[in-house]
């Protein structure tokens, strides 16, 4: 029974399908946010997740796997993220419907209620630290530090994973060349991170949670945190293996495990399989379609979102911010773009100049 | 702001209730680091190490206490009370004594003290005088004064002091007169008590106390506890930790505490005392714990003080388990220099023993280097410092003389269906080329194999026998003549070396073998079968009984039929490496079907590694095909291809795997009929297997300084080159030598007709003659019908032996001949009446009569002596023949260094030695006395 549902678990997982029902699901939260974090729906997917777990921990590769002292904080990271991302929404639908019925949010109510920082605020804060000096020195004897044998420069360790908060970007690399998942993705998180406050000026819905009244700017948020960072450090703990190959949750990671990388670039697509011209020797006549299509992708999209979808937006925002913040959408989305082209076509890039090494 | 009365957000009394439920919990947490902190595996088993320790001494103490004659203890305790109490009546003069040897150790003191400052004095002022004298300064004269008048002060307080200090002595003895008789019998009673008192303070030492308990509690224990790691920092080993070399630590001795003491022989584990302490650990033992340290041949992680990280590695599946379940152990998987299983530690010898041909002591570990040699795995695989060893298997340059197709057909089939003891491996047919398609491949490349011979080789120039053989002649000379010292045959199978004498009718022609038993370096100038002098009888004789024997089940066996199209196949499988389709196509069609299987046999030679056994023509440079072991022993585990099978993840397992069974790890795998693995099947047994096993750790490159290794001198080097020689051309199959018994003198029942004892052969014979026999050796006694065979030595392999047996015998190589010492015309004569008298021709002679006593009364001819025998080696063999070899038959003449004969020179021992000495060098019996020995009749004198 167990050993049908932990090979069932194994066939089915892939990244095509873990990313895509992580999609499915994030989409259905995101557009029913109030029923999805209803204790209904949101007590049996706990339980699912759970039971997930617990009949987990009888296979021992999961076990390994889960309970080594790196990984630990990463389980955790999943139901802490999962706890607090509910719980924020949760809150903030409940705003929506008080202000739905013109009630103010229930912070409002809250804020009235002032007293000094000190004690007050400073007593809580010292007791919470040090529950949380308790937490380290408990984690800190329980779970020792994985310190293994002098390094031997030459042997590698398989799998070769970076610190768990870089795993996304590892994630990453197995889509685009570093110079995209290993600089230029980053550079973009980091500095879209820091321009939110200048994109989103909006006051009236600031100082309490809600939902409703910015759903857009939330949801391109809750994609880039949930998906595009707490799903690929998942994957990238759990289910990448030796030679960064993918394995289910309870398959061995075989270091012998082979499984075919066969990947066209854009070009011989179109040059080779579509026109049969052979590629073509000039690197800028070869890339030229990729090229159109990537400078195509970053231009028309906005113009057209400008005047249809987003037009509220465009009236809000201006020109300027309006286009820094469609930019930062479309790089990220850019990612699942390319990831569901691979899975779809094998595609490896769609530019490709190995004559300096510009890869897209 | 003051806060609400009932406030939502805080309130500081539910705070504070938290604050310090917290502080509590948070209290504990810190109880608990100190607590794990402290709380050592190690040091759990120091204590129970101590409580073993007690439990002991109690032990011994009870047994001493039992021995205590308590009778004589009352004895004595009476004796002392009576003196006590006589004591007790002096006690006032005593007490007087006492007060005036006080007194006078204070005036001894101050007389002392002013002495002492008189002489500051006197240096002092000598210094000035001294100075103000050299450089002419007129304070001088005041100095020299001062100096003057000190010295007589100086002298009085001396003498004072002494006047002083006999006073005190005459004093101090009335007092110990008076107390004398007390101290006497308390020290009768303590010297019946030493043992238990002594055994007492031994137990007082080791029991627990207090104040060790308090010195060992938890946050204190830094100042000086009596748990503590134990350690030993080893001076010249290091630990490679690949970007540091780290001077060698090993804590093992922490939890390892009667390692190096006696006594804990039955203790548990890890209390156990060594089990070769006179080897190892003890400080006058080669290897001492100090210098040697126990990981650099145990290997494991000597900094560790725990039992899973120091990397303990179970002995067999057994132990894994009851240590899962005790210690919950497991293997480190990361730690490459795990501890060796025990049965393999003798693998760590060769990181310093090297170039010796065998470690001594090590006895697993040379087996498995003796397997290699002589299974020729250095064919294969090269390994360093093996590169010297030879090819094992026959030349096969000629080998159209010597055997047809068919035979080497059926014998490519399966080796071991000809003859079971055989060393040449199976290599086709195994487990995964067993299926139809790949046997038909196995086939064609064996026919193509020995079509590539039978083109390839020379011929011989055989003769034919001139007489018919005597078989039942032939089967007693192949028993007496020492065919069996390295063949088995006959059921006498003491002797591997060579392969074993059976079915040869089956294999060669009477002309071949023939012209080989006459002289094997015709056929085979590299053979190391030696020439046995066969006269033409003999050998017609030999060869009529050897091929009187025949293996019809061989001869039986079919022939396999090869497909043309299998062998075209091939051939275009081999073509296509570096042609494509077409043109391999084109070159086929080229080729006659002959040409084809030429084609096939020369490229399934190069795949299987044929030439690395055997001399076979246009394969004369090729590399050999194996994996190179040289550092095998510390080969990453990742590294070793384990396939789909399951066995432990070590290189032991694999290796023995890999032994047993060379083609295991194909199991289950899809590859194509070149990928698979190759190494052929020897058919070890588990026990072979294991020691070879051992071999393979032994091969390590780690680096140990040179001062800790074991070096050779010259000496040594010269005898490790004889060594080599001795295990190449199986001397010890015959000879007792180096510690070794011969090994066909199992089979003898009167050793006088076995082959000689050779230990100390270097101090017996002179250089020269060695050297000459060596290379044309010739009967020293005729009654033996072993012979010793003429292996055509060259210069350089037989000073290379002379070399041995003289280091061997801790003598100097001396090839410039004897100095005869010298003597006087009666000295002469007197030895010629000892020679006489002793009647030394009864058994240094070989006639008739000497004969009837049988084979072990019988000795080496004396005439030989001045150009064989060595001067001082005569004296020492006549002194006392048992001491240099036992169980011989030559009689001491002189018991206890006496002489049965008194009157001859004075009975002196030493000048009767020298006078037979000196007689046997001018000894030459007339020509007409000496008539041709009688050719011996042989007593039956090998097992049957």
């Amino acid at each position: 029974m167990i050993e049908t549902f932990r090979q069932l678990v194994n066939s089915f997982a892939s990244p095509v399908t873990i990313f895509t029902s992580a999609m499915v699901l994030f989409i259905l939260f995101v557009t029913f946010p109030a029923q999805m974090t209803s204790p209904w729906i949101t007590l049996p997917i706990v339980a699912v997740v759970v039971a997930f777990f617990a009949v987990g921990l009888t296979d021992p590769h999961f076990v390994s796997i889960v309970t080594a002292p790196d990984n630990v904080p990463i389980v955790a990271l999943l139901f802490i993220t999962g706890y607090f991302t509910w719980y924020s929404m949760r809150k903030a639908c409940e705003n929506d419907r008080r202000m739905a019925r013109g009630e103010p949010p229930k912070e409002k109510l809250e804020s009235e209620e002032k007293v000094l920082v000190f004690p007050y605020l400073i007593y809580i804060e010292f007791v919470i630290a040090l529950v949380y000096a308790i937490g380290l020195v408990v984690w800190s004897i329980l779970l020792k530090a994985p310190l293994e044998e002098p390094a031997n420069p030459t042997v590698a360790p398989n799998p070769s994973k970076a610190p768990w908060y870089f795993l996304g970007l590892q994630e990453m690399l197995v889509y685009y060349d570093p110079w995209i998942a290993g600089v230029l993705f980053p550079t973009l998180i980091i500095i879209g991170l820091c321009a939110i406050p200048y994109i989103d000026r909006d006051t009236e819905t600031s100082g309490f949670f809600s939902f409703k009244a910015r759903r857009p700017v939330i949801t391109v948020f809750l994609f880039g945190f949930w998906i595009l960072w707490i799903l690929l450090i998942l994957v990238g703990t759990f289910l990448r293996g030796p030679n960064w190959n993918f394995f289910g949750p309870f398959e061995f990671w075989d270091v012998h495990k082979v499984v075919p990388l066969l990947n066209v670039n854009l070009s011989e697509f179109i040059f080779i399989k579509w026109l049969a011209w052979g590629l073509p020797k000039q690197w800028f006549v070869r890339e030229a379609p990729g090229i159109i299509l990537v400078l195509l992708y970053f231009m028309v999209p906005p113009a057209i979102l400008a005047k249809t979808l987003f037009k509220k937006y465009y009236k809000k925002l201006g020109p300027v911010r309006y286009s820094v913040m469609v930019m930062l959408l479309l790089f990220m989305l850019a990612l699942p773009i390319k990831m569901y082209f691979r899975w779809a076509f094998n595609l490896k890039y769609i530019v490709a100049i190995p004559e300096f090494f510009f890869n897209i | 702001m003051p806060p609400k009365e009932q406030p939502t957000l805080y309130s500081v009394p539910k705070t504070t209730v938290w604050f310090a439920i917290v502080s509590l919990v948070l209290l504990g947490s810190l109880v608990w680091v100190v607590y794990s902190d402290y709380a050592r595996e190690w040091k759990a088993w120091q204590r129970k190490f101590i409580q073993l320790k007690v439990e002991k001494a109690k032990a011994e103490l009870a047994a001493v206490d039992k021995k205590v004659d308590q009778k004589k203890l009352e004895e004595l305790e009476k004796q002392h009370s009576e003196a006590l109490r006589i004591f007790q009546e002096h006690k006032g003069e005593y007490a007087k004594l006492e007060k005036e040897i006080a007194r006078l150790d204070m005036e001894i003191g101050k007389v002392r003290d002013r002495g002492q400052t008189l002489k500051q004095f006197q240096d002092s002022a000598r210094y000035f005088f001294e100075k103000y004298r050299a450089h002419g300064d007129s304070r001088a004269a005041e100095y020299q004064q001062k100096l003057d008048s000190l010295a007589p002060q100086i002298e009085k307080a001396k003498l004072d002091q002494e006047s002083h200090e006999a006073r005190r002595d005459e004093k101090q003895k009335a007092l110990d007169e008076l107390s004398a008789k007390v101290r006497g019998t308390q020290k009768d009673i303590d010297l019946a008590l030493a043992e238990k008192t002594r055994i007492e303070k031994k137990l007082a030492n080791v029991q627990p106390t207090l104040a060790k308990e308090i010195l060992n509690a938890p946050m204190i224990d830094f100042i000086a506890p009596s748990l503590r790691i134990q350690q030993v920092v080893l001076e010249d080993l290091y630990d490679d930790y690949h970007f540091a070399k780290v001077q060698k630590v090993d804590r093992c001795t922490t939890c390892h505490l009667g390692i190096d003491q006696k006594g804990f022989e039955n203790a548990p584990q890890p209390f156990k005392t060594h089990p070769n302490p006179d080897l190892f650990l003890s400080p006058a033992s080669p290897h001492p714990l100090e210098k040697v340290g126990c990981t650099v041949c145990h290997g494991g992680n000597g900094h560790s003080v725990s039992f899973i990280e120091s990397a303990h590695t179970p002995r067999n599946e057994e132990q894994a388990k009851e240590w899962e379940k005790k210690y919950r152990w497991h293997r480190m998987e990361k730690w490459e220099n795990r501890i060796l299983p025990l049965n393999h530690t003798e693998a760590s010898c060769t990181k310093c023993h090297k170039n010796v041909v065998e470690v001594p002591q090590a006895d697993k570990l040379n087996k498995g280097r003796k397997l290699a040699e002589t299974y020729g795995c250095f064919g294969c695989h090269k390994v360093e410092g093996f590169e010297n060893r030879w090819k094992v298997g026959p030349s096969l340059l000629d080998v159209r003389s010597k055997l047809d197709k068919d035979w080497i057909t059926r014998w490519l089939e399966s080796p071991k269906s000809f003859r079971d003891s055989t060393k040449m491996p199976q290599f086709f047919h195994l487990e995964n080329t067993d299926s139809s398609q790949d046997r038909e491949m196995s086939d064609a490349a064996i026919e193509g194999i020995v079509a590539y011979l039978a083109k390839n080789s020379g011929e011989v120039a055989l003769e034919k026998p001139p007489v018919e053989g005597n078989i039942e002649h032939g089967q007693k000379l192949v028993k007496e003549i020492g065919c069996l010292g390295c063949h088995t045959a006959e059921g006498v199978s003491v002797n591997y070396f060579g392969p074993e004498l059976s079915g040869m009718g089956s294999k060669v022609r009477a002309d071949w073998l023939y012209t080989w038993l006459k002289d094997p370096k015709h056929y085979s100038p590299s053979t190391r079968m030696p020439n046995l002098r066969l006269s033409e009888q003999e050998a017609v004789d030999i060869a009529a009984y050897l091929l009187s024997q025949h293996n019809e089940t061989f001869e039986k066996q079919p022939l396999p039929s090869v497909k043309p199209e299998v062998v075209d196949k091939m051939v275009m499988m081999h073509l296509q490496k570096n042609l494509r389709h077409e043109e391999a196509r084109a070159e086929l069609a080229k080729m006659s079907p002959e040409a084809k299987l030429e084609f096939l046999g020369k490229q399934s030679i190069s795949h299987q590694g044929c030439f690395a056994c055997h001399d076979i023509k246009g394969f004369e440079d090729t590399k050999p095909i194996g994996t190179e072991l040289s550092d095998h022993g510390r080969k990453d585990v990742y590294t070793l291809d384990f396939g789909l099978v399951h066995v432990d993840h070590t290189r032991e397992a694999w290796f023995f795997q890999k032994l047993k069974k060379p083609r295991i790890f194909d199991e289950g795998k899809e590859k194509l009929y070149y990928e698979k693995l190759r190494m052929p099947h020897f058919g070890f047994t588990d026990e072979q297997a294991e020691s070879l096993v051992t071999f393979l750790l032994s091969l390590n490159q780690e680096v140990i300084p040179l001062e800790m290794q074991r070096r050779l001198n010259l000496k040594e080097e010269q005898i490790e080159t004889g060594r080599l020689l001795v295990s190449k051309f199986n001397c010890q199959g015959c000879h007792t030598l180096d510690g070794k018994e011969g090994l066909i003198r199992s089979t003898f029942t009167d050793l006088g007709g076995a082959p000689p004892i050779l230990e100390g052969e270097g101090a017996k014979v002179q250089e020269k003659w060695l050297d000459g026999f060596l290379k044309q050796p010739s009967a020293i006694r005729p009654w033996l019908t072993y012979r010793m065979p003429t292996f055509s030595f060259d210069d350089e392999q037989a000073s290379h032996l002379v070399q041995y047996f003289v280091n061997l015998a801790h003598q100097e190589v001396n090839y410039k001949g004897l100095v005869l010492p010298e003597t006087t015309p009666q000295k002469l004569e007197d030895g010629k009446l000892l020679f006489e008298k002793f009647q030394c021709v009864k058994c240094h002679k070989v006639d008739r009569t000497s004969m009837a006593m049988g084979a072990s009364f019988l000795a080496p001819d004396l005439t030989l002596t001045k150009e064989r025998l060595k001067t001082d080696w005569v004296v020492n063999w006549l002194k006392d023949p048992q001491a240099m070899q036992e169980g011989t038959m030559m009689p001491g003449f002189f018991p206890d260094g006496q002489s049965p004969l008194p009157d001859v020179l004075g009975g002196d021992v030493l000048q009767q030695m020298e006078a037979i000495r000196d007689y046997l060098y001018r000894y030459a019996p007339q020509p007409a006395q000496n008539p041709e020995p009688p050719k011996p009749e042989i007593p039956a004198i090998v097992k049957e």
